[in-house]
């Protein structure tokens, strides 16, 4: 039961870090400073439901207003474009990215 | 010192002294209170500082960590955060907190102070910091101050009440002294009337000249028995009891025959009832003046042509009169040194006073029952 249990958390971990690379890593790459965008979030919107809720307004419709990158480097290079992603897979993306980077867990 | 102006003493100081710890506990309560409230806002002052520590640390922490972030550790206080949502984030305190609406509060001898945070770093909206409470340790400062003070106003009142008493009791001693020398002046000329009234020879006066000796007799009699009186109360301090078994019987058939004369002048009727030997333990003088004192007062107040009814038993005597009776108002004020309710009759009004001092003596109970134009009925039990 246990070994079942193990295999099941694995694979689905394996699944999931296979999804992100797939669905965010491959337009962002390993060096995007993830750390660093939710430090923004975080500082912005507090809590993790309304993190996720802002992380997922900006990527459905990216404006200058919705970004918590400086204005100045927003202004120069502008807002990313609209995600191709599904509701449901942005989502999911958002939940992993969330629990891959957020501040609450690396706290000690 | 009179029992009256004790009395006196003993009322203005309680009232006095209730007032002033009634305005004592007042002043004080209030300042206990003003202490307190004032602990709270240095409490309150001292965990905003606290408060703004530890948002500084977080923007340090939450600016200068990438990897791991330190949650900010003091000695003087314990904290915790929470996110927008009112979720915790992050806590170092024993205790849950349920209520963060308030911004100061005290839970189990810990003083909290909420505050709210932007920017929300490391997620944190509202911060709770934490540090043991001061106690209030006025109270036993409090209660030795009061003391003090109580202790000042009793002695202050007692020499304010001496200090207002004063007057009356010079004019007291005034009067005392004024009896005391009457009194004093009296005794030669009484004691020579009475003499020689009772060597006179009867039968050698004609009937005109014996109804004015016998009044002359009553008179003597009368200023005798308040001379007798004034001869006590002034005395009464100064000279021990001598107690001896009296026989209750004889001296109370010598003392209705001695007040025989003056009740004749009233036309009175002497209904007397004595049961032979009744003893009783007290000095001879003080039942005399007890006895005097009751039957004089039965024979001055009565209405003429009436009965006086005078009955021993083992254990009481009683001595009525048909007279003009008392209230209950003066019946309660009877006992007191010269009060005297009809002032058309002489005397100085210490007859009941004399009384009362006998029977507490001698622990005799008194009865007195009256009513108005109908009579008195006053009775000693022992």
């Amino acid at each position: 039961m246990v070994k079942i249990t193990l295999f099941i958390v694995l694979l689905s971990s394996f699944l999931n870090a296979s999804s992100f690379e797939e669905n965010c890593l491959s337009c962002h790459g390993n060096d995007f400073k993830f750390n660093m965008m939710m430090k923004k979030y975080t500082q912005k919107y507090s809590s993790e439901k309304r993190i996720k809720e802002a992380i997922f307004n900006y990527l459905k419709e990216p404006t200058v207003e919705k970004s918590v990158l400086p204005y100045e480097y927003i202004n120069r290079f502008g807002p990313k474009e609209k995600t191709t992603l599904d509701d449901k897979t942005l989502r999911e993306m958002i939940d992993i990215y969330y629990d891959k980077f957020n501040i609450q867990s690396k706290i000690y | 010192m009179y029992k009256s102006e004790k009395q006196t003493i003993f009322y203005v100081l309680a009232l006095y002294l209730s007032s002033t710890l009634l305005l004592i506990t007042t002043l004080f309560t209030g300042y206990y209170f003003y202490k307190q409230e004032e602990l709270i806002h240095t409490e309150k002052e001292i965990l905003k500082q606290y408060s703004l520590t530890l948002e500084e640390t977080l923007l340090s922490v939450h600016e200068n960590s990438d990897e791991k972030y330190e949650y900010p550790r003091f000695k003087n206080f314990k904290s915790a955060i929470y996110d927008i949502d009112k979720n915790l984030i992050f806590s170092t305190l024993d205790t849950k907190i349920e209520n963060l609406d308030k911004d100061f509060f005290v839970k189990d001898s810990n003083a909290y102070y909420v505050s709210s945070l932007k920017p929300y770093y490391l997620g944190a909206a509202y911060s709770v910091v934490e540090k043991k409470k001061k106690p209030i340790n006025i109270l036993n400062d409090l209660i030795i101050s009061a003391m003090i003070v109580i202790t000042i106003t009793i002695i202050t009142s007692f020499f304010l009440v001496k200090l207002v008493l004063k007057p009356l009791r010079d004019n007291l001693r005034l009067l005392d002294n004024f009896i005391k020398e009457t009194t004093h002046e009296l005794n030669t000329p009484i004691t020579t009337i009475l003499a020689n009234i009772e060597t006179l020879d009867a039968k050698s006066c004609d009937e005109k000249s014996m109804r004015k000796l016998q009044r002359i007799k009553t008179a003597s009699t009368t200023i005798s028995n308040l001379y007798q009186d004034l001869v006590y109360l002034l005395l009464n301090h100064q000279i021990s009891s001598q107690n001896e078994e009296l026989n209750l019987s004889e001296i109370l058939n010598q003392r209705v025959h001695y007040f025989s004369q003056m009740a004749n002048v009233k036309k009175l009727n002497l209904n007397v009832d004595i049961k032979e030997d009744v003893y009783f333990n007290a000095d001879r003088q003080k039942i005399e003046r007890l006895i005097d004192n009751i039957l004089s007062n039965a024979i001055k107040y009565t209405n003429k042509f009436t009965t006086i009814k005078v009955v021993l038993t083992q254990h009481t005597l009683s001595i009525s009169d048909e007279g003009k009776g008392m209230s209950q108002d003066e019946i309660s004020t009877i006992f007191q040194r010269y009060r005297r309710f009809d002032k058309t009759q002489g005397g100085f009004g210490i007859g009941y006073s004399i009384i009362k001092s006998i029977i507490d003596e001698y622990g005799i109970k008194i009865d007195i029952e009256s009513e108005i134009q109908k009579g008195t009925k006053v009775t000693l039990s022992w």
